[in-house]
């Protein structure tokens, strides 16, 4: 027999042949049932928002000094170049960016940013476009796609992201009701990259970004 | 592996005043984070009940999950393996890496790395291997094995620490602080990172209806390891099985707050299959290793409410016998209440019979545990187990007879601790310190002196005063 039959035959004889006795097996839409109703009254099992309405938990919740995150509202899309010079002089960085093929961020070049899509192992600052924003967290998620490169959000000093404003789902499970048909890689990213490996404490920037900065875009 | 010198590294550790240092520094920090956590989460008992629902529901529906898994990676591009064993599992991760003709991997820490014997194999197969979890990275050039399962590097100071990097990296740390060891472990890993040809992770979850992995991490290293190589090997235990994303979540708000007090880890990635067409970035083959190693065994046996764990590590942390000891002393892959509980399924109990035995019985580890595990029970379980297969020491063995046949007879029992307690008492008030032929109990542990008068003595003298 192959692993796998040796593996499910132990499983199946463990189940049906416990020390409990013969069990009964449920059907596969037995299964199914008992799933769902494991994420019955979901309010039970999550925490209240931090806000009246998700845009504003998210920005609660960004304010956490424990993420290491900041926020910037940008009042739509073509705004956008002026928030990142900004962010990138209050930092003392050169006004040059690295950005991901998304359109929206073609603007950036010319608007006095030099902009270029080739990472650097130690680039010091790059902008991706998140295809969601959690409020529960303060979390935001990209999706690898031709357009979304998985490293730009990864290597990086500075790392902005930008996040539209409607965007914003409630709760860990909105954003899981959502997640079928699976992205290949989809990274949920809270805060800035960190470690307590040595005694316990914080230290930011461990192999990500040491600095988050999330832009987020109203229409 | 864990063997009968248990007592020996057990008394070592006990006289390690530096470990105990690191220790407490650590797990103070992450009890206090805990509270905080909890407390600011009213929900958290209800979320805890679900998700050891959520575990039990899978572990009752195991085989299905698994098929409905290997179905969905499958056609999602990743190829399943199966690995009964930690043998046969370290076997297939080492093929893969020789058949994509690796020469540097990068490992993204994983516990059950560590179980099956990754960082052997492939130090056996002559392939560089690269620790990128910080603390990985510590014991790595430390030649050590973890030491807590979220704080592999516990034991080690920062001092400790300052010395190793000074050691090994090029160009040494800017200075000792921790945070310019981090800087410095960052520049020496990058590099790693960006050439290796494989990238070894494990999971958190496997989600069934998606067929993708969950991985979660503070630093980043998870993703670091798993998008720039061109080969992407994911190991989990078949337990890790959840439903769907969203079961995945109610276990995450679990698993974080109880392991660093955190609501979410700072990254929660999910791996389904190989690159896509156009994708900019990620790995061209997607392996996945479902390792069973004891665990289908168990789903039979009286452990199977083991199957539950998340490895969140909270039971270590808020145990008083790992805080004295550490980690190493338990000698398995995994310490604490948990790993007294697993070594012995793991490494056999003639191996590991005194783990089941060190513990106080204090529950601390089940009052914390996110997923309910009854490891006191769990624990008496073996306890038993060890009995029934004559694998306790002969004067346990004989003492606890003399006791049984004592206890059977009250009155007997009642004379002999009348006895005694008098001339326990002369070796000293409130708190004994050393005790004729228990030295090996004492030399570390002070006993409280007992009462003058026995329990029921005292017992029966109130009744008698309330009669009169
Ligand atoms: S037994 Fe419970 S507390 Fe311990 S690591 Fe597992 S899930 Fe966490």
């Amino acid at each position: 027999m192959s692993a796998r039959d040796d593996i499910l035959a132990a499983i199946r004889a463990g189940l049906t042949h416990g020390r409990d006795g013969a069990l009964p097996r449920q059907t596969p839409a037995q299964i199914a049932a008992e799933a769902a109703a494991l994420l019955a009254d979901p309010d039970e099992i999550r925490p209240v928002p931090a806000g009246p309405d998700p845009v504003a938990s998210f920005i609660a919740k960004c304010a956490n000094p424990a993420l290491g995150v900041t926020l910037d509202r940008v009042p739509g899309w073509a705004a956008l170049p002026q928030a990142v010079m900004a962010y990138l002089a209050s930092h003392d960085l050169a006004p040059r960016i690295a950005v991901s093929a998304d359109a929206r961020l073609d603007a950036l070049a010319g608007a006095g940013l030099e902009t270029h899509r080739d990472i650097a192992p130690l680039e010091p600052a790059a902008i991706s476009v998140a295809q969601w924003g959690i409020a529960e967290t303060g979390s935001v998620v990209i999706h690898s796609a031709p357009d979304q490169p998985i490293l730009n959000a990864m290597l990086p000093r500075h790392w902005l992201v930008a996040v539209e404003e409607d965007r914003i789902l409630p709760f860990l499970d909105d954003y899981a009701a959502l997640a079928a048909p699976a992205p290949r890689n989809a990274v949920m990213i809270t805060g800035s990259s960190g470690t307590t490996d040595i005694e316990g404490y914080f230290v930011r920037g461990a192999h990500g970004p040491g600095f988050v900065h999330v832009l987020l875009i109203s229409r | 592996m864990a063997d009968a010198a248990f007592k020996t590294r057990a008394h070592d550790a006990l006289a390690d005043a530096n470990l105990k240092t690191a220790i407490d520094r650590t797990t103070g920090t992450a009890e206090t984070k805990r509270a905080a956590a909890v407390d600011a989460f009213p929900e958290f008992q209800a979320a805890r009940a679900r998700a050891a629902a959520i575990k039990d529901h899978v572990i009752a529906n195991l085989d299905h999950y698994l098929i409905a898994f290997e179905q969905n990676a499958t056609a999602a591009g990743a190829q399943v393996h199966w690995a009964r064993d930690a043998a046969e599992a370290a076997a297939i991760v080492s093929r893969i890496c020789s058949d994509a003709g690796a020469k540097i991997v990068t490992r993204a820490k994983s516990m059950l790395g560590e179980e099956i014997g990754l960082p052997h194999a492939l130090d056996d197969a002559g392939i560089e291997r690269v620790e990128t979890d910080l603390a990985e990275h510590i014991i790595q050039l430390a030649h050590e094995r973890p030491s807590h399962i979220i704080w592999p590097a516990m034991h080690r100071t920062r001092e400790d620490v300052a010395a190793l990097f000074f050691k090994d990296h090029h160009p040494p740390p800017d200075a000792d602080d921790a945070a310019s060891m981090v800087a410095s472990a960052r520049r020496v890993l990058r590099e790693k990172f960006l050439a290796a040809d494989v990238g070894i992770s494990g999971a958190n979850f496997l989600v069934a209806d998606t067929g993708a992995t969950c991985t979660v991490t503070n630093e980043g290293n998870a993703e670091l390891s798993t998008t720039p190589p061109r080969v992407h090997i994911v190991t989990a235990g078949i337990e890790k099985i959840v439903p769907s994303t969203d079961h995945a979540m109610a276990l995450l708000r679990v698993l974080v707050r109880s392991a660093t007090g955190g609501e979410v880890t700072q990254y929660t990635t999910f791996h389904c299959g190989p690159r896509r067409a156009g994708d900019a970035d990620g790995p061209e083959e997607m392996h996945i290793v479902l390792v069973d190693n004891g665990r289908a065994r168990m789903v039979g046996d009286e452990f199977r409410q083991m199957l539950r764990c998340i490895r969140c590590g909270a039971c270590m942390n808020h145990c008083v016998v790992y805080r004295q000891i550490g980690g190493h002393a338990y000698g398995g892959t995994y310490p604490g209440p948990m790993g007294a509980v697993l070594t012995p399924v793991l490494d056999g109990l003639a191996q590991s019979r005194d783990l089941p035995h060190a513990c106080t019985m204090n529950g601390r580890c089940e009052e914390v545990c996110p997923v309910r595990i009854p490891l006191k029970t769990l624990l008496k379980a073996w306890r038993l187990r060890t009995w029934d297969e004559g694998l306790v020491e002969k004067p346990v063995r004989y003492g606890l007879g003399l006791w049984g046949f004592a206890a059977c007879r009250p009155r007997l029992y009642r004379m002999g601790t009348r006895m005694a307690l008098p001339v326990l008492r002369l070796f000293g008030r409130g708190w004994i310190r050393k005790l004729p032929l228990a030295g090996g109990w004492t030399a570390t542990r002070d006993l409280p002196a007992p009462a003058a008068r026995s329990f029921m003595d005292q017992y029966e003298r109130q009744q008698k005063e309330a009669r009169k």
